[in-house]
């Protein structure tokens, strides 16, 4: 049945019943046709071969080049775009590769060239300050109303201290040649108030250079210059003590 | 069994094949012309012996190379092979032309204008070349019974049906279903035992 249906030779009644089971999805009936069919196309063979004149394979071959060649004109192609457009393509991309990288360099140089003004300016904020102290200290030393105060050593080996202070600008405590704490230890002034039975007041902490030379400004001392008896210097660990931890090494009496 | 599993072809002419119809799809003139070449004495042989006119079967076979060009896409590779494909197209623009030479009533309108289906091919197919299996196919018909080989030469060739062929050949419509029938069976073992 299968075959005849290929083959084309069922009546037009068995036709219409096999297509009409076809219809209803049936799976192995389509695929035994499909082999059916391709059966039946071997019939074909039973037919000799025969060469066809060579007019009509140049009909054909005309026929062909012809729609290829009009299907290639209406087909957009590499070929169909002119050489300078792609050119200027070519170069605009180029260009905007380069404003790309150049925008991006610029970027980089202006953040790196503003981290170099900030770091200048924090450096100049740093020697103005530093030159306002200095210019604090200089006239608290040079100023006749600045009240001189040696502090003496406990040590005799060691040099003498010397403080200025003036009532409104503070005290510049100066000295030379002093020994260098060991470790991390450092060197801590202290006021010591009138006052009967008055702490030690702690003030600032430094550490003498290399050369063991220094100059302390206290800007701002804890304590009144006309309520303070003496000024004192201890040796303390890092970062000071709330009260001193060891014997005073200079001393000197406001008076 | 005739319903074997089917794998993917690797004869390396249907591979061929295969590759000169995608080609087609890239308006590729070449693989026209090779397609041409490879097939065209097999379908003008077939048109011709349908017709029996040349001027006809090669009108027919201008056709039919023409549809292969215009409409590539339709024939789907992975369904079955290109040759019986090729065969089926141009047994039915050969058919179409004699029923309408003939004046006879189309059977089929609709297939005028439709390219056939891709048939599957069984497993044996692949173990065959084309050239070994046209001589096996010639060579089976000829064995065959002169009365049910023409009874499947008119309805091959001439597209007549079943009852069209008892009514020729003058027998009783259920042998002739017979004749045909078997002469198929034939066929099919015929190449199954390759």
């Amino acid at each position: 049945m299968y075959e005849a249906y290929a083959l084309g030779v069922l009546d037009p009644a068995e036709r219409a019943a096999l297509e009409a089971h076809l219809t209803g999805g049936c799976q192995d009936c389509a695929k035994t046709i499909d082999e059916a069919r391709w059966l039946v196309s071997q019939l074909a063979y039973m037919a000799p071969e025969a060469a066809p004149s060579d007019m009509l394979k140049g009909r054909l071959m005309q026929t062909v080049r012809a729609e290829a060649h009009a299907a290639k004109r209406f087909t957009p192609s590499r070929s169909a775009i002119p050489f300078w457009m792609w050119a200027g393509v070519a170069a605009l991309f180029l260009f905007s590769l380069y404003s790309t990288w150049n925008s991006q360099r610029l970027e980089r140089e202006i953040q790196a060239a503003n981290q170099r003004a900030a770091a200048i300016l924090q450096e100049r904020r740093e020697l103005d300050a530093q030159l306002q102290l200095a210019k604090r200290a200089a006239i608290i030393v040079t100023d006749p109303a600045s009240l001189k105060i040696a502090l003496a050593s406990q040590d005799p080996q060691t040099p003498a201290l010397e403080a200025k202070w003036h009532s409104q600008l503070g005290i510049v405590l100066t000295g030379q040649s002093i020994p260098v704490p060991s470790g991390n230890r450092v060197l801590q002034l202290w006021l010591i108030p009138k006052a009967p039975g008055g702490k030690p007041i702690p003030s600032l902490t430094f550490r003498p250079d290399a050369n063991g030379k220094f100059v302390l400004l206290v800007a701002n001392p804890p304590e009144l210059m006309a309520a303070t008896k003496a000024l004192a210097i201890t040796e303390e660990p890092e970062g000071g003590s709330a009260q001193p931890s060891t014997t005073p090494r200079w001393v000197g009496g406001v008076s | 069994m005739f319903l074997a599993a089917f794998i993917p072809t690797t004869n390396p002419e249907v591979s061929l094949d295969v590759t000169l119809v995608n080609r087609l799809l890239q308006r590729d003139v070449s693989a026209f012309e090779q397609l041409y070449d490879r097939h065209s004495r097999a379908i003008y042989g077939l048109v011709l012996r349908i017709l029996q006119q040349a001027g006809t079967a090669e009108e027919v076979v201008q056709d039919v190379f023409l549809q292969l060009w215009r409409n590539a896409a339709q024939y789907d590779s992975s369904r079955g092979p290109f040759v019986p494909w090729l065969f089926t197209l141009a047994r039915n623009r050969a058919l179409d032309t004699l029923r309408l030479k003939s004046e006879r009533q189309r059977r089929r309108e609709d297939q005028t204008e439709e390219l056939p289906p891709v048939a599957s091919a069984p497993e044996y197919e692949k173990q065959l070349d084309e050239k070994r299996r046209a001589e096996k196919v010639r060579a089976l018909m000829a064995s065959l019974n002169p009365q049910h080989k023409r009874a499947i030469e008119l309805a091959y060739f001439e597209g007549l049906s079943h009852s069209e062929i008892a009514a020729s050949l003058k027998e009783p419509l259920g042998t002739v279903k017979s004749w045909i029938r078997n002469g198929l069976l034939r066929l099919k073992e015929e190449l199954q035992a390759t």
